[in-house]
């Protein structure tokens, strides 16, 4: 572990070799990474199952068949790309990601509640250049979060985005939230 | 003290749930409507959660609360795409963009 910064490895295929970048290893076969995946899930379930239960041991008797069960839905999945979390990114992201998002509400209920209701709807189509998998998932999820645009549909490397007032500047917001998405994905 | 700040917490994010019921009422088609409910819902909730949050008695109410938030956020944003792509495809054609 370097302190500059720390990377949090998720899914093990192979692995970039970086400076500051914690890789696990460099060739899995599918198997031993839906294995390891599988190990993962058990484990983020079963604490989220004690936190439920608030630890009581008893409860493991509907705990842990709900864990392998669930935990077991990676084997029928399609495996995704690997990524990585840069634990330098992150609070950068969360702040503003929650700065975002009460700004998204607040333009949405003032819209909502003006007499006049100022809307100008449209949709705008939008290239990602952010790689496929979780960071174009959070990416998608996070744009319908940002004030006036909804993620509607994927073309392609593409998204359809419909914006409350078309005249708004998509690319730079949307530009802006993609180089946070990077940051947080140790991506740049 | 806490349990003022929650309960204003709690106020506000009401306000919020109101203006997203106003937009869904309003709102002159599908897609605004989901805006109104995705953003205004969401954020709401995120504030009766942290004020609820602020007045539990333990840690373990906390944790589950923000589990219950961080679901309801993940599974919003995922049906209002869901939804939208949906009205998209049954959209006639010459609509689109």
């Amino acid at each position: 572990m370097r302190q500059t910064e720390r990377l949090i490895d998720t899914t093990p295929t192979p692995a970039r070799s970086g400076g500051s970048v914690i890789t696990i290893d460099t060739a899995t076969p599918a198997g031993a990474a839906r294995g390891r995946r599988f190990l993962t899930m058990a484990v983020v379930l079963l604490v989220i199952w004690a936190a439920l239960t608030d630890f009581r041991p008893d409860a493991l008797v509907f705990g842990l068949p709900a864990v392998l069960a669930g935990a077991g839905l990676v084997f029928l999945m399609p495996t995704s790309p690997r990524w990585r979390l840069s634990l330098r990114g992150a609070p950068g992201f969360v702040l503003w990601f929650v700065a975002q998002s009460v700004r998204g509400a607040v333009d949405v209920a003032w819209r909502a509640f003006a007499p006049q209701m100022p809307l100008r709807p449209g949709f705008r189509r939008y290239p990602m250049a952010l790689p496929a998998g979780a960071p174009r998932v959070l990416f998608l999820n996070t744009v319908t979060l940002l004030p006036g645009t909804l993620s509607a549909e994927l073309a392609g490397d593409s998204v359809v985005v419909h914006m409350l007032d078309t005249r708004a500047d998509l690319a730079a917001d949307l530009n802006a939230l993609e180089a946070r998405v990077a940051a947080l994905f140790a991506l740049t | 003290m806490l349990d003022i700040l929650g309960a204003a917490l709690i106020g506000l994010g009401t306000v919020f749930f109101v203006a997203g019921t106003v937009g869904l009422l309003r709102f002159p088609d599908i897609f605004c409507r989901l805006h109104a409910l995705t953003k205004a819902d969401g954020l709401g909730l995120a504030l009766i959660a942290l004020g609820v949050a602020l007045m539990a008695d333990g840690a373990g109410d906390v944790v589950r609360i923000t589990l219950i938030w961080f679901f309801v956020a993940v599974a919003g944003a995922t049906c209002g795409h869901l939804i939208a792509r949906y009205a998209r495809r049954a959209m006639p054609e010459g609509r689109h963009d």
